[in-house]
């Protein structure tokens, strides 16, 4: 399969489940908004390091937010609930409660509900005050006021947390660093138009695709040899002697349709460029198929075909 | 669900409304709303004229035409929305356990007495120890308020669109913008209520009552 005149590979992308949650982030502007956000999801890359993946979603428009002002919405993933609830208080309380005017609510609805204030409340020392409030739909909310120094740190007492998936990915093999690097910039820009998914890598992009083991015994993951370009001839390579570069992008979302959707997106983004600016081949890492739960095939889902 | 509407008549005594609450009169016919006896020889029947609107999807009471006689409007309401088209006697919303009272008349002594969640809303005057040891949630009052405002009062919010007479136990907190405010608000759009036009979030925030657990908190807004 081409597109574009880029190979396709047959190949799929492996992903795992996750659990995920959606904080909507407010403040005074949008700059303010950001620098609250960007702190949240900062070193939130990879669950190998960071415990949890997270990424900025997109923009609210004053109207989207409950407080009437400008926000971002941001999504946080992690293997499991422990783990989400406990990087989600933390964050907050190191990244949220200290940044000036910026206030937290849920930006999802489940059965399950976490602490978004519940225990970030005692910072108030005894001064924090609980209000209960009904939303559009008559259901009451519980929202917590903290004293800070800047005035009010507001924040609703919990947030939903969903099953979602993390750990779509796709691959893309070009005749150079920099042809790689315009391909997924034009990948992520068309990615972060969709709802539901993040990429939480840096800018979107991993250059470090990793597989299982290491040579050294206290290593669980090292570099991806069959994808690393200057190792052909050296190793089992996947690369054929054109190959210069190659660029990963994972992508976390809600559901397997999200995930599809917007690697369909990214791909054909990415392969928009062409084989004329260096677009060799599209592919996918996986573990074999043995270690994640979904697999996102790259033809069927290019063709539309969106299937678990 | 319904929408039930009691209507005074004009009586010459006091009327104890504390057994008129949405929750408990939902589901019951005029009939039997009428029955339900409010002292030993004083029936809904005889003070009101009652109209059940079973077609609306709230739980909703409305009284019309009450006075300063109608007293204990909404005491230990738990669920649901109460509008009172007139005025209201004492303790009006006195120890109130959630859902929404909207008064558009004045309110007598109490108001918001023991009250521990929802919201109190008065759109005209409220009497004396409005407020008093009110333990949580919300009461607005756009009309004057008595002497002894949030007397013995614990934790909760007074929001007040006039200034009341300074109360020695009361701390000023100074002036503030308060982004729960605009969330508080918005709830108010909701409401059939002059609530809803309220828009500044700037008020003077009073903290007290320092005789009691003084946590609570009196917001005075600001043009």
């Amino acid at each position: 399969m081409q597109l574009n005149g880029v190979d396709i590979d047959d190949t799929f992308a492996e992903a795992f489940n996750m659990r995920g949650t959606r904080i909507l982030i407010t403040a005074q502007n949008l700059r303010w908004a950001y620098n609250a956000a960007n702190a949240m999801t900062g070193f939130a890359t990879s669950v190998i390091g960071c415990g949890v993946e997270a990424g900025i979603e997109r923009e609210l428009s004053e109207d989207e937010t409950p407080d009437g002002r400008p926000g971002v919405s941001v999504l946080m993933f992690a293997m499991g609930s422990k783990v989400l609830m406990q990087q989600l208080e933390t964050r907050m309380g190191q990244c949220i409660l200290t940044c000036p005017t910026a206030a937290a609510f849920a930006g999802i609805e489940s059965e399950d509900m976490i602490s978004l204030g519940k225990h970030l409340r005692f910072f108030g020392d005894g001064y924090q005050v609980s209000k209960q409030i009904p939303d559009a739909t008559g259901k009451l909310k519980r929202y917590w006021r903290i004293p800070v120094m800047d005035g009010e740190f507001l924040t609703e007492e919990t947030t939903g947390m969903v099953r979602a998936i993390g750990g779509g990915n796709f691959l893309v093999l070009g005749a150079s660093q920099a042809q790689v690097l315009t391909a997924c910039e034009a990948a992520i820009d068309a990615m972060r138009k969709l709802p539901n998914v993040i990429m939480p890598f840096p800018g979107g992009v991993v250059r470090s695709g990793s597989k299982v083991g290491s040579k050294y015994p206290k290593m669980f993951a090292s570099t991806n040899d069959a994808f690393c370009p200057t190792l052909k001839g050296v190793v089992k390579s996947e690369l054929d002697p054109r190959v210069e570069s190659v660029m990963e992008i994972v992508v976390n979302g809600l559901t397997f349709e999200d995930i599809a959707v917007s690697m369909k997106a990214g791909i054909e983004a990415a392969c928009s460029l062409g084989k004329e600016n260096g677009i060799l081949r599209i592919s996918a890492g996986n573990y074999g198929g043995k270690l994640g739960q979904h697999h996102f095939k790259l033809r069927p889902i290019l063709s539309g075909e969106v299937t678990a | 669900m319904s929408h039930i509407v009691l209507t005074a008549k004009p009586i010459s005594r006091t009327v104890d409304c504390r057994a008129l609450l949405p929750l408990a009169l939902q589901g019951k016919t005029e009939t039997e709303i009428g029955a339900i006896k409010l002292a030993a020889n004083l029936s809904v029947a005889d003070a009101f004229e009652v109209s059940v609107d079973a077609a609306t999807e709230a739980t909703k009471l409305t009284f019309k035409n009450t006075t300063s006689s109608h007293q204990y409007i909404g005491f230990g309401m738990t669920a649901g929305q109460l509008l009172v088209e007139g005025d209201a006697g004492d303790f009006l919303g006195a120890q109130l356990q959630n859902g929404i009272l909207i008064c558009k008349g004045n309110a007598g002594a109490r108001a918001g007495d023991r009250m521990r969640r929802g919201m109190l809303l008065i759109e005209g005057n409220a009497g004396d120890y409005c407020g008093s040891d009110m333990m949580a949630g919300t009461l607005g009052v756009l009309g004057s308020t008595g002497v002894y405002l949030g007397y013995g009062m614990k934790r909760g919010t007074l929001l007040l669109a006039q200034s009341p007479a300074p109360q020695a136990t009361w701390i000023d907190c100074g002036l503030h913008k308060l982004p729960f405010l605009k969330i508080l608000y918005k709830s108010f759009k909701l409401l059939d209520s002059r609530f809803a036009q309220i828009s500044s979030q700037r008020v003077q925030r009073w903290m007290g009552d320092m005789g009691g657990l003084g946590k609570a908190e009196i917001l005075v807004i600001q043009p």
